[in-house]
């Protein structure tokens, strides 16, 4: 008896490891989209209002979830605190600084560092063109993420009750 | 009463942190800064208390590098050149305080006009500077029964027409004891009346006025007109024929004008074609002269509508 209801324990626990595992890639295509629908809004601000950067993304933070919310506000701040030169350096430093997505990749974070060597940098025209090349990118990354992750969760679902069948042989 | 200098930390703040550090040097020393002057690879320079001073010393001149330049256009712009585009289109920037930055560098032409200004290579930043008063001894002239005639201020480029057309929209906006407190439009094409900064009002232009920042004079007057029903509407540099037949279109709508134009003399306002011609109509009914000697602002000649001079000095 001892032996099956420890069997049952094992096998959970790996299963739900295996449904975690799954829950954490759905979770993070969906910061991916999010992301993707917070550049969007930065966009249509700049296409509409054409506004200075740090008014645009104070406007869009009081749209936005946490931690984006925070980002964009914080980097407006330093933005007008006027005391680094060139827009990359800051972009990069409160991404690195305020942007906390859990096991965000390093070329999901390269990819969001992106912006800042064009944005405010153009002229308008050149600048929503920037904007919308850097959208469709992010777009093809959204769906690759997309396509791997039906498999990727079917994967780690069959992983963590294989992994429970053979810790129970191997116990056994 | 003149107020020069009025925040001038919004201008220090957007210098490259090398100038930043010198200009705030020399403010700490004292006198009136009028002008900072950055050229790529030429001495920085400023215009203080209408001297030229080369910083920080003459014979040990900081020479301003490209970086500069680029850093502090960075900062001006808060990291956003695109949202200066039509100010940069024009060769000037606003800044918070409304104190003006000129550009020069590479202008990018398309179809035959100015789309933009790239490498910007020289910025010279004109700290903004209000005379309350300027108009007190001209607002007799230019009123009848508490109302104000339509004036037409004539003077050379730097003899201080748009400082005294300043004055001239605030008394009348605030009203006082020769003209009744009047709503009064401006059009502000070169953001040079109110220095606009992000829409709002840098300069005292009374509590009656409503600014129309950045917009072409002709088409801002008809607009005013239409939205704002201005009793007075206030123009700066007026000078092609359609800022003129929007004049004419204002007059008729019962607004009563105040512009200002270039010129020397009556006679050279006359001999401009469109102007002339609203002249010999009598269209105006107050001419105002202002002279090159002595300070910016000094009226030289009033003229009423047929020609009579009214005041002379």
């Amino acid at each position: 008896m001892q032996k099956v209801i420890g069997g049952i324990l094992i096998l959970s626990a790996t299963a739900g490891a295996g449904v975690v595992y799954g829950n954490e890639l759905k979770r993070y295509l969906r910061n991916m989209v999010y992301l993707r629908y917070v550049f969007g809004l930065i966009r249509g601000e700049i296409e509409y209002t054409c506004a200075p950067l740090p008014e645009i993304f104070f406007g869009v933070s009081a749209r936005v979830k946490e931690p984006y919310r925070r980002w964009l506000k914080k980097t407006a701040e330093e933005m007008e605190c006027r005391d680094l030169s060139g827009f990359a350096r800051v972009w990069n430093r409160c991404t690195d600084k305020y942007l906390e997505i859990p096991g965000l990749k390093q070329e999901h974070k390269i990819l969001i560092k992106e912006p800042g060597t064009f944005l405010g940098s153009f002229e308008k025209d050149i600048s929503d063109r920037a904007m919308e090349m850097y959208l469709n990118k992010m777009d093809l990354e959204i769906e690759k993420l997309r396509a791997e992750l039906a498999s990727k969760v079917k994967v780690g679902r069959c992983l963590g009750v294989m992994a429970g069948l053979f810790f129970i042989v191997l116990l056994i | 009463m003149e107020k020069t200098g009025k925040k001038i930390s919004h201008v220090t703040g957007v210098l490259a942190r090398s100038v930043r550090i010198i200009i705030e040097n020399i403010l700490r020393e004292g006198g009136a800064l009028q002008e900072i002057r950055m050229r790529i690879g030429q001495p920085l320079t400023v215009m203080i208390d209408g001297e030229e001073q080369i910083l920080p010393l003459k014979e040990r001149a900081h020479i301003v590098t490209k970086e500069e330049i680029k850093e502090t256009i960075e900062y001006m712009s808060r990291y956003s050149l695109y949202a200066y585009e039509n100010e940069l289109r024009q060769g000037f920037l606003t800044l918070e305080g409304g104190h003006r930055v000129g550009v020069a560098g590479k202008v990018i032409v398309d179809r035959g006009k100015v789309k933009n200004i790239q490498y910007i290579s020289s910025l010279n930043i004109r700290i903004a500077h209000e005379v309350i008063g300027c108009a007190d001894e001209l607002i007799p002239y230019i009123t009848k029964n508490k109302k104000v005639c339509h004036t037409l201020i004539i003077s050379p480029p730097r003899c201080g027409k748009t400082t005294l057309l300043r004055d001239l929209i605030r008394q009348i906006s605030d009203g006082n004891e020769y003209v009744k407190g009047c709503s009064v439009g401006v059009v502000d094409e070169r953001s040079e009346i109110g220095g606009c900064y992000m829409g709002i009002v840098q300069n005292n232009l009374g509590m009656r006025t409503d600014v129309l920042d950045c917009c072409p004079k002709a088409e801002g007057m008809i607009m005013l007109i239409r939205s704002m029903s201005p009793q007075v509407v206030a123009v700066d540099e007026i000078g092609t024929a359609e800022d003129i037949h929007a004049i004419e279109y204002a007059m008729q709508c019962g607004c009563k004008l105040i512009a200002s134009v270039h010129g020397m003399d009556m006679e050279e306002a006359a001999r401009k074609p469109v102007l002339g011609e609203m002249i010999r109509r009598k269209m105006f009914e107050r001419y105002i002269v202002l002279g090159n000697d002595g300070h910016p602002g000094k009226v030289k000649e009033i003229y009423d509508e047929r020609g009579s001079v009214l005041c002379r000095k």
